[in-house]
């Protein structure tokens, strides 16, 4: 059920290949204002899924959505209030820069000039160049100011900053956080945890076309385990016995542990064996990330 | 941690791959020219072997033969149209005069198609850079592609000449062994120099397009020549200008003259070794024409995917207006000449070309079949355009932001339309210009009326083109060269009468009126127009309704 709220909807969305299943039955719900990752390995059907959202691809099964319009049967209204950005789209090598921003502008038919000119500047884009010109990332940056400058409803982005450097990754980030601030809702596909991290409310965990997870970063803790680091003023304590707790290692006076639910069990055999220093650390994206495909190779 | 584990077990030291660096390009460029070479030696085979087989047939008689080779040998404009008539008495000169010009220009569109494609086509699909990197220089990759050209070259000429033998063998024919591989020599010696050709335009031009533009703009200057040397102007020195005049003068199956394989030889190895010291000066990706790296902006026709599209084929198409324009001027120029030695018999195969008058109209008539090819041209160029913008991921930057398919694919035949019709107009314009010149006489309603009339058979091929677009993306470039290679060979052939009415129907060209020799038939070229939009139609709702699809 679409609600003016909902900025991105899938429902069954299926796609075959003849008999590769991409994409199984995704059902997605991305509310507006939302910067939300989209992750898997590669094949995992993240791209599929961005192409069938453009409509570039018919699926076999199942609708999508965005702000209530039909994908397919809508794709010019669709894509009136949306930017997409590939990691490996091809640009016309004897246009200028400047030249395919103008273009590009007008087929969208609307753009801010000011901050066109401010993201040129703050990507320190020449766009005197003729594409052909760019480097790799110079031309990603052409990419990411088309779809920025029109300054969209909704961001699709697909390995976005494929090719840029640091510097220019923060300057992304940035405008992300803009994109948020202004009320934009952010579609981000990305093989950079940190990234992902760094800008988004909520993830979603491709495998095998199937959405595996999805949720906060703080609602995915459950996918690993929390890292425990003791120091201890006498013996080290057995805590192979301490219910979830798991990977124990001792090293002298050292321990290092995990710990899946609860952790006051720990705590308390922590606390009457004397401990001296205590480290604990959530899992970090990355860590969920292979947690969630480690169990395959463990399975395997 | 376990899989990585896992992984670092299998690994071993590192073993050497099959093939030698210092040839793996070439092997690769073999491999796909060889597949080429293959399907058009099978055709021009086919062709020789159809042309050898059915003389018996259609002149039975000593008389026939004679009288053949009265009208055909002395017609300055059948030589000006496809190269002198020698022994037409016999069954090698009936089949060099008759096969051996459309061989020539075919193997000369096969050299640069492929020459362009495995040189700056890899070079502009970025795989060049991956090669690069191995064990290998720009120029000896350079150099190992055209020995891989080279092998796609002896492979054709090998099916041709297996062909060709075998189907000199019958005591009908009777063509010998020696005789036969020569001709096969001489049917293949454009593709060998147009190979040559790609190879330095390839250097010399920022896209396969343009490269493949450049070559058949030199083409179709070499035709040009040719066409004034052989017409009777007092002019025939040309011939040793232009390189389709180079194999003419090899004369095979009627009086051989092996020293004009020297031109032939030194101007393929002049411009390989020009091509690959060229490749050597450039940075890869780079062209020697390219233009400047910076620009200011000009924004004009850049209002969206047709104003794009006009902006990127401008240059290649007002290149075939060029060609058409030039080669209508030359028709005017020599249409009255050469009509004033029109005899009844030449008139008999004019009529099986389509013209059935006389004079500068008849001549201008079967002429404008030429034209008609090169505007043929024209529209298969606009629907592989289209399809490269889709396999290059280009359209792409269209059909995500508001523009429908339906919009961007009409847009693109709006443009392909006006550009064909803009094409006969300049035929025609520019013809009646020569005749002009010339005092021909011919109205100039009469020439433009002709010049449109070549129109609509280039709309059937768009609207196939397009339809195989909407259905079958991949096969497009494929089945429109087809369709445009088909319909040439089966219009020539059968102006000599040797193919059965129902075959000829499958030549689009074959339905077109030779106007001005005869008023166009409108009634044909409307259904010809409904015909070629009911396709694209077709195609287009295809289109809307598949995925997009890469190479």
């Amino acid at each position: 059920m679409h609600t003016s709220d909902t900025a991105l909807r899938t429902e069954g969305l299926s796609k075959r290949f003849g008999d590769i299943v991409a994409l199984d039955h995704l059902d997605l719900e991305v509310t507006r204002g939302e910067v939300v990752g989209y992750l898997g390995p590669n094949g995992a059907g993240k791209t599929t899924t961005i192409r069938l959202l453009l409509g570039l691809s018919r699926p076999t099964e199942g609708r999508a959505e965005i702000f209530g319009l039909d994908c397919q049967r809508q794709p010019v209204e669709t894509h009136r209030r949306l930017a997409f950005v590939a990691g490996d789209a091809n640009l016309w090598p004897s246009l200028t820069g400047a030249e395919t921003l103008a273009l590009l502008s007008r087929v969208h038919g609307q753009v801010d000039e000011a901050y066109r000119d401010a993201l040129i500047e703050r990507f320190d884009l020449d766009p005197t160049k003729k594409v052909r010109a760019y480097s790799k990332g110079n031309h990603q940056k052409v990419i990411l100011i088309a779809a920025l400058m029109v300054r969209p409803d909704l961001l699709v982005l697909d390995e976005p900053t494929s090719g840029l450097d640091p510097l220019m990754e923060q300057a992304f980030r940035h405008c992300v956080h803009e994109a948020k601030d202004r009320g934009q809702t952010v579609f981000l596909s990305s093989h950079i945890m940190s990234e992902v991290e760094a800008l988004c409310d909520r993830v979603g965990i491709l495998r095998d076309g199937r959405l595996v997870e999805m949720g906060t970063l703080a609602e995915m803790r459950h996918l690993s385990a929390l890292t425990v680091e003791a120091r201890f003023a006498r013996t080290v304590p057995d805590l192979s016995v301490v219910p979830g707790v798991s990977a124990v290692e001792a090293n002298g006076s050292m321990v290092r542990c995990q710990v899946r639910g609860s952790i006051e069990p720990l705590v308390k055999v922590l606390a009457s064996a004397g401990v001296t220093e205590l480290l604990s650390r959530e899992p970090s994206l990355e860590e969920l990330f292979l947690a969630q495909y480690g169990a395959d190779c463990r399975a395997g | 941690m376990r899989a990585d584990r896992g992984i670092r077990a299998r690994i071993t030291a590192p073993v050497r791959a099959g093939g030698s660096p210092a040839s793996v390009v070439a092997a690769l460029s073999a491999r796909k020219a060889v597949r080429s070479g293959v399907l058009w030696g099978y055709i021009f085979g086919v062709a020789i072997a159809s042309s050898e087989i059915t003389y018996g047939r259609l002149y039975k008689t000593a008389a026939q033969r004679d009288a053949l080779a009265a009208t055909y040998g002395t017609s300055k404009a059948m030589s000006a149209l496809f190269g002198p008539a020698p022994q037409l008495q016999t069954v090698s000169g009936f089949t060099v005069f008759k096969i051996s010009m459309t061989l020539m220009i075919l193997g000369a569109a096969w050299g640069l198609l492929t020459s362009t494609r495995l040189l700056r086509g890899e070079e502009d699909s970025g795989r060049w850079d991956l090669l690069l990197c191995g064990q290998t220089t720009r120029q000896r990759a350079t150099a190992q592609v055209i020995a891989g050209l080279g092998v796609g070259l002896v492979t054709l000429w090998a099916v041709t000449a297996i062909i060709t033998v075998l189907s000199g063998r019958p005591s009908s024919v009777g063509i010998g062994v020696g005789p036969s591989l020569y001709f096969s020599v001489g049917m293949v010696a454009t593709a060998a120099m147009f190979l040559a050709v790609g190879a330095v335009t390839s250097q010399l031009a920022a896209t396969r397009r343009l490269a493949a533009t450049l070559a058949a703009e030199f083409l179709g200057v070499s035709y040009g020549v040719r066409l004034i040397a052989d017409a009777g102007m007092g002019l025939h020195g040309l011939i040793w200008v232009s390189p389709l005049g180079w194999v003419e003068e090899l004369r095979p199956l009627t009086s051989p003259q092996p020293l004009a394989l020297l031109p032939i030889v030194a101007f393929t190895a002049v411009l390989a070794v020009v091509a690959v010291r060229l490749a050597g000066a450039r940075d890869a990706g780079a062209s020697i024409l390219a233009g400047r790296d910076r620009g200011d902006a000009h924004l004009r026709l850049l209002y969206g995917p047709s104003g794009l599209a006009i902006r990127l084929l401008r240059a290649t198409v007002i290149g075939w207006w060029v060609a058409i324009g030039l080669s209508a001027f030359l028709y005017g120029l020599i249409a009255k000449s050469t009509g004033a030695t029109i005899s009844g018999s030449v008139k008999e195969v004019f009529s099986k070309l389509g013209a059935t008058g006389s004079g500068a109209d008849a001549v201008f008539g079967v002429c404008f079949l030429i034209e008609a090819i090169l505007i043929g041209f024209v529209a298969a160029g606009q629907v592989t355009a289209a399809r490269s913008e889709e396999s290059e991921s280009m359209l792409e930057n269209f059909v995500v932001r508001p523009v429908s398919r339906s919009a961007w694919l009409g847009g693109r035949l709006v443009v392909a339309l006006v550009a064909l019709v803009l094409s006969g107009v300049a035929a025609g314009v520019v013809g009646w210009l020569g005749a002009a010149s010339q005092h021909t006489g011919m109205s100039f309603t009469s020439l433009l009326g002709a010049g449109v009339n070549l129109v609509p058979p280039a709309v059937v091929i768009l609207g196939i083109g397009v339809l195989t677009f909407g259905t079958r993306p991949r096969a497009t470039s494929i089945v429109v060269y087809a369709v445009l290679g088909w319909s040439l060979l089966i219009v020539i052939v059968g102006g000599f009468g040797t193919v059965g009415h129902w075959v000829l129907d499958t030549s689009v060209f074959h339905h077109m009126a030779s106007a001005p020799g005869v008023p166009p038939n409108w009634e044909a070229n409307g259904i010809m127009i409904g015909i070629g939009l009911a396709a694209a139609l077709i195609g287009g709702l295809a289109f809307r309704r598949r995925d997009l699809q890469g190479a």
